[in-house]
């Protein structure tokens, strides 16, 4: 994943403001890499632009190697279905079970749904460690078991890049630190490239790298403390 | 949900209501031809339906009868007749009656009943009441069938009730006299056994009534004063004329599409207002790579369950007014497979055009809005 030069704004005309100022940033396939700063700086932009939620305005931004500036509807949709969105609600569908929802992921990727949808969508559960709530509500399901249901729904179509925003806010300390693992482990083990925007500082241990972000610039890189240890214990 | 299925059933009953009057109209127009025992008939060439006749030279059915594969033919005599009411509600108003003359040793009527009490009126000044007149005629009704021979003004001459019979109202007369021709004559003073309204004919068992219809065409050869039809023909002309040359087609297929822009107002409004609630989640799931389309199939298929749901219900309800309206106005008011097929489409289209509609707002559902 790469950006360069990238700018953005909001609004038109004098209320037209600057988001993102000439950025560059290259991530390596498989790497964990969290972004964060104070709100508004522009890392949620960053991520809608990556994941083609939004149009480039100005500079590049490429996607395993396909450049998303000046992209159509359709190349956007192909790109989004390239990217596993976690958000900071868990936006689940609620009168859909936790093994729909997840089905929802694969679904989504336009080609109908695959013959095995349902025991795929059972194995990314038991791999969330659900497997035994597929039959459950939203409504049935604690918070951090909800979240878990949006990272399998995620992640289910095994999309090479997870984007994720703020999974963590509307967590407790201990179920946050959980599901960041577990995003950390599963994207580990399959070898997929996470772009999180956070600022919980309880989970910045599980980051390859840490970016900070003010004003639209990225102002301070440094290794997690993850990048130390080894990748599979 | 529930307001958007009573919405469409509301439609549909409309749209039922409005076809089915129309539909009434046109049948009740024919439904004196269903009754006559004849497999061709000859009519005027200026002739409108079955009330508005015109009339023919009676030569004509003189050389039909000489026709191959006839085996007779007979002459029937049509006006309309101003009487007075002996209703209990209405008593000494005046009404439109249908007069329909017709010689007594004739089995014009394929009705056992009418055939049978033909002979009657072979007095002068007696007629055969029809029980399905509209209007509370039962006391009236009673009084004929214990031979108590009422009496009433037809036409500025009085005309004795020696028998009832049943046909049915049409919207231009509330009923029917059928008297004898010669009781016609003295009816009708304008009219002259030589001009007949309506011609019976009758084809020779296992001839083709089409065939000899056009045998008798031919035998006419230039003289185009008459027209020659079968009964099912015929039937198509009287509902073709009313319905070019009246304008019940018009009011009822106006009063067909207000059923549908009200059907399309009610679900659009709430199919828009369930898009809304639901916007967040739309975003979503463009945002997890759902193309618009397969989100508009989501709309789409929530419009159609919404026409099933609703014509159900607006089905029933209608099914129950045609009774009322069957009962109450002795009219001929029916579900056809057509009807059904036709509203169930209208109703299937109705709720895909609001859908189409709703749709604009899941298009404008932008994916970057979910963060």
């Amino acid at each position: 994943m790469e950006l360069s030069r990238l700018s953005h704004w909001y609004g038109v005309g004098e209320t037209r403001r600057q988001v993102l100022f000439d950025l560059d940033l290259v991530i390596p396939r498989g790497e964990v890499v969290f972004l964060m700063g104070p709100s508004g700086c522009g890392k949620t932009t960053i991520l809608t632009l990556v994941g083609g939620l939004r149009s480039v305005q100005q500079g590049s931004v490429r996607v395993a190697g396909i450049e998303l500036a000046g992209a159509n509807e359709a190349r956007l949709i192909a790109n989004r279905r390239k990217c596993g969105f976690i958000f900071q609600a868990h936006n689940l569908h609620r009168s859909l079970t936790a093994r729909e929802n997840v089905r929802m992921g694969l679904e989504a990727q336009g080609r109908g749904l695959p013959p095995d949808a349902d025991e795929r969508s059972e194995r990314m559960l038991a791999v969330v460690g659900l497997a035994d709530h597929a039959d459950k509500f939203q409504h049935q399901l604690s918070g951090g078991q909800r979240q878990r249901v949006a990272i399998a729904r995620a992640l289910v179509a095994e999309p090479p890049l997870i984007l994720a925003d703020e999974p963590t806010a509307a967590l407790d300390k201990q179920t946050g630190h959980d599901v960041v693992a577990l995003l950390r482990r599963v994207a580990r083990e399959r070898g997929m490239t996470v772009l999180m925007v956070t600022h919980d500082n309880r989970v910045l241990d599980f980051a390859d790298r840490l970016l900070e972000m003010e004003d639209g610039r990225i102002v301070a890189a440094r290794s997690g403390t993850a990048a130390a240890a080894p990748v599979n214990p | 949900m529930a307001i958007a299925t009573a919405g469409v059933a509301f439609a549909v009953l409309l749209i039922f209501m409005q076809l089915g009057f129309m539909n009434m109209l046109f049948e009740s127009a024919v439904m004196i031809h269903r009754r006559l025992n004849a497999d061709i008939v000859l009519v005027s060439s200026t002739s409108r339906d079955f009330a508005n006749p015109g009339t023919f030279p009676r030569s004509r059915l003189l050389q039909a009868v000489g026709v191959p594969g006839v085996a007779d033919a007979e002459a029937l005599y049509v006006t309309p007749r101003e009487w007075i009411k002996q209703s209990e509600t209405n008593r000494g108003e005046r009404a439109q009656m249908l007069m329909i003359g017709v010689g007594p040793d004739f089995a014009a009527f394929r009705d056992p009943e009418i055939a049978a009490q033909l002979p009657l009126l072979v007095e002068t000044g007696t007629a055969l009441f029809d029980r399905k007149t509209r209007g509370n005629f039962i006391p009236f009704r009673q009084a004929i069938e214990r031979g108590e021979r009422p009496q009433t003004e037809l036409g500025g001459r009085t005309v004795t009730l020696v028998g009832t019979m049943q046909i049915g109202s049409s919207f231009g007369s509330e009923g029917v006299l059928i008297v004898s021709d010669q009781t016609f004559f003295e009816f009708a003073l304008n009219r002259v056994p030589s001009a007949p309204s309506v011609g019976l004919v009758n084809v020779v068992p296992n001839h083709d009534a089409a065939e000899v219809a056009s045998a008798i065409r031919a035998r006419f050869g230039a003289y185009d004063d008459t027209m020659v039809m079968t009964m099912e023909d015929f039937i198509e002309h009287s509902k073709g004329r009313m319905r070019r040359d009246s304008a019940i087609s018009f009011v009822f297929t106006f009063g067909t599409i207000i059923g549908m822009i009200v059907g399309v107002v009610i679900v659009l409004e709430i199919l828009s207002a369930d898009v809304h609630d639901h916007l967040a989640e739309y975003a979503t799931f463009k945002a997890m790579g759902f193309s618009n389309r397969a989100l508009l199939g989501v709309v789409f298929e929530q419009s159609l369950i919404l026409s099933v749901a609703g014509f159900v219900p607006g089905l029933l309800v209608s099914l129950g007014l045609y009774a009322v309206v069957r009962s109450a106005l002795t009219m001929p008011i029916a579900m056809t497979a057509e009807r059904l097929v036709l509203v169930f489409g209208l109703a299937v289209t109705m709720c895909a055009l609001s859908g189409a509609l709703a749709m604009r707002r899941v298009r404008k559902a932008d994916p970057a809005d979910v963060f």
